[in-house]
């Protein structure tokens, strides 16, 4: 009998690729258990190769074998070959370096627009507060709740409020400063992921936190007690009221996206943009760690005013150096 | 509306991959498996917080407290980051998060879907739970609108096509489950086994690439000797009587005249496929 001229075309086909098959499987399962890192240096030379032969067997095997098995099993090892070359991106220490100097600051720039309607949001809800509170104390109670005054309401005897600007903390100052911290932060991610909705949670929720800082400027201001106030707030307020505004642009940006996505789709739009938005996030949570620890730390040993305003103005100028011409001269480099 | 099992990913090489997409079930027992993971990592982290404790007495705090913010924050991030698109319960149930557009998941893009996962998650917790606390006292016409989109929200992968929640939409991600499946015999190999018997066109005519599946499968349980002879016996008469097959081979020896009929009952579908006719099944005419 001749064998050849039964044996199915497929059997043939199988017959000359299963040993490079049976080799791509090893390599695939090691990498997508253990990382890339476990391979040696031959399998990992081998692993483009085979992934690109496997790529051509599973078209031809779909197109010409009558055998399911094999064809599953292809499409399988395909896909997780797939997700061995190109899984998650990594990040390197440069990789981190070239974005805080470089990317960061760019993207910053690239969404001005929104940056400015957050910080004007932000100043309106300042103004309107302080107006208001000026024109009758009762208002402080609408913008402020109580567990938030913590005692420091209009009816505080002056000397409470001044001293409640230079308190020590009781010497909790680490855990005072880590409290803060996540407070914040979380605060500044749901700013963004709120931003979806058109951007109006994210929006309302900048607007409510410039009326909480207008009433409480207000209150201080009305027992002359600005100067101290700001010398209070500004160190830390700097880089925290910086962060809250990063993060209200970026949900802004993506509420833009839902509202006016251009010549794109919707959904292609909203996808670019939360990316993009997604990075400055995750640049403002460092911020929020360092306005903490200057919160926590720093406001509460240091009492002196020239220091404190020192403070503050280093702050402004490095941030504003830093989002408005880092990585302005530097070459564009691709993603 | 149709919702399909599966996607199509064209990675850079222009080879379209299917990719099963996970269902909501998996997707929640993986997440279930996380939040437990996360609830014994939140247990374990009073270890070094208490140590640290022992050492400076502030420091419960602060371990305590930076630490539960990153475990809380971070763990999907950092696992889908390092794990290529798999956190420990996506590995439990094979699931992993891919690019819908077929490139490399970005880091921006896995950040991007798992900020939103809170708002998804513990946003309605927190409405179900303590209502007060998130509406507060607000009138209803206010807090009504923000409870139903609230829960749209949440049921945005009930809704979606790909079963994507609002982070995917976000992170332009999907969530796909790829088990490793193992190759078995080939029950197409010419071993010198079977039989002489030379099957005519017509009588290869009549099935089509399901029943040559289903056989396959018989003669794979057949190799792992599972199968009662009376059963094979019957199988073959029926093959036989189905294809007018005239001769002693279906009774004396079934087992191979099985063998024989799927090998050339598939190298004759197989060529039909050269000229681009898949017959499907027995009820096909097309091939």
């Amino acid at each position: 009998m001749n064998d050849t001229a039964i044996t199915p075309r497929s059997v043939r086909f199988r017959q000359a690729r299963e040993r490079e098959w049976k080799e791509l499987e090893k390599i695939v399962t090691i990498a997508l258990n253990r990382g890339l890192k476990a391979l040696d240096e031959e399998q990992l030379q081998q692993l483009p190769r085979l992934y690109r032969d496997v790529l051509s067997s599973v078209s031809v095997a779909r197109s010409t074998a009558m055998d399911r098995n094999m064809v599953d099993y292809l499409e399988s090892l395909a896909s997780r070959a797939y997700l061995a070359m190109y899984g998650a991106r990594k990040l390197r220490r440069h990789a981190l370096f070239h974005f805080a100097m470089v990317d960061f600051p760019r993207r910053v720039r690239a969404m001005r627009l929104e940056a400015a309607i957050a910080l004007v949001l932000f100043l309106v809800g300042c103004a309107v507060s302080f107006l208001l509170v000026r024109s009758d104390v009762g208002w402080f109670y609408s913008f402020i709740p109580a567990d938030l005054a913590a005692g420091r309401d209009p009816a505080a005897a002056t000397h409470t409020l001044r001293e409640s600007l230079y308190g020590t903390g009781d010497g909790w100052l680490g855990t005072f400063s880590s409290f803060l911290f996540t407070h914040n932060a979380r605060i500044g991610m749901l700013a963004f992921a709120l931003g979806f909705a058109a951007g109006v949670p994210t929006a309302l929720l900048l607007f409510v936190n410039g009326l909480n800082l207008g009433a409480f400027f207000a209150l201080f201001a009305d027992r002359g007690l600005a100067i101290p106030l700001l010398g209070w707030l500004l160190p830390h307020g700097i880089p925290e009221i910086a962060a809250v505004i990063l993060c209200g642009m970026a949900g802004l940006h993506i509420g833009r996206a839902v509202l006016v996505p251009g010549p794109r789709p919707i959904r292609d739009a909203l996808r670019d943009s939360g990316k993009e938005a997604a990075v400055v996030v995750g640049g403002a949570i460092v911020l929020f760690a360092y306005a903490a620890l200057i919160e926590g730390v720093f406001r509460q040993t240091v009492h002196s005013e020239v220091l404190r305003f020192s403070m503050a103005v280093f702050n402004a100028v490095w941030l504003v150096t830093w989002l408005t011409l880092s990585g302005r001269f530097s070459q564009r480099r691709d993603r | 509306m149709n919702r399909p099992h599966a996607i199509e990913l064209v990675g850079p090489e222009g080879v379209p991959l299917r990719f099963e997409l996970a269902s909501l079930i998996e997707r929640g027992f993986a997440f279930s498996f996380d939040l437990f993971f996360i609830g014994v990592a939140t247990v374990l982290l009073l270890i070094p917080a208490l140590l640290a404790g022992s050492i400076v007495e502030d420091a419960v705090g602060v371990v305590f407290l930076l630490g539960l913010f990153v475990v809380r924050s971070f763990y999907f991030f950092g696992f889908e980051t390092l794990w290529r698109g798999a956190t420990p319960g996506k590995r439990i149930l094979d699931l992993r998060v891919v690019s819908r557009d077929g490139g490399r998941l970005g880091v921006d893009a896995i950040f991007a879907r798992n900020l939103m996962r809170d708002v998804e998650l513990f946003l309605p917790m927190v409405v179900w739970l303590a209502p007060a606390t998130l509406v507060g006292a607000s009138p209803p016409w206010l807090w009504l609108p923000a409870l139903a989109w609230v829960f749209v929200l949440s049921a945005l992968p009930f809704l979606t096509r790909e079963r994507e929640r609002m982070g995917d939409m976000v992170g332009g991600s999907r969530v796909v489950r790829v088990p490793g499946r193992s190759l078995m015999s080939d029950k197409g190999k010419v071993d010198g086994s079977e039989s002489s018997i030379r099957f005519s066109p017509t009588q290869l005519e009549v099935y089509g690439e399901h029943e040559l599946e289903t056989l396959a499968r018989l003669l794979r349980t057949i190799d792992q000797h599972e199968v009662a002879h009376d059963d094979v016996l019957s199988v073959a008469d029926t093959i036989a009587r189905r294809i007018e097959y005239v001769g002693r081979e279906p009774v004396n020896d079934p087992v191979t005249f099985l063998r024989t009929f799927y090998v050339q009952q598939r190298a004759a579908l197989e060529k039909k496929l050269l000229f681009g006719r898949r017959k499907a099944d027995k009820h096909d005419v097309a091939g």
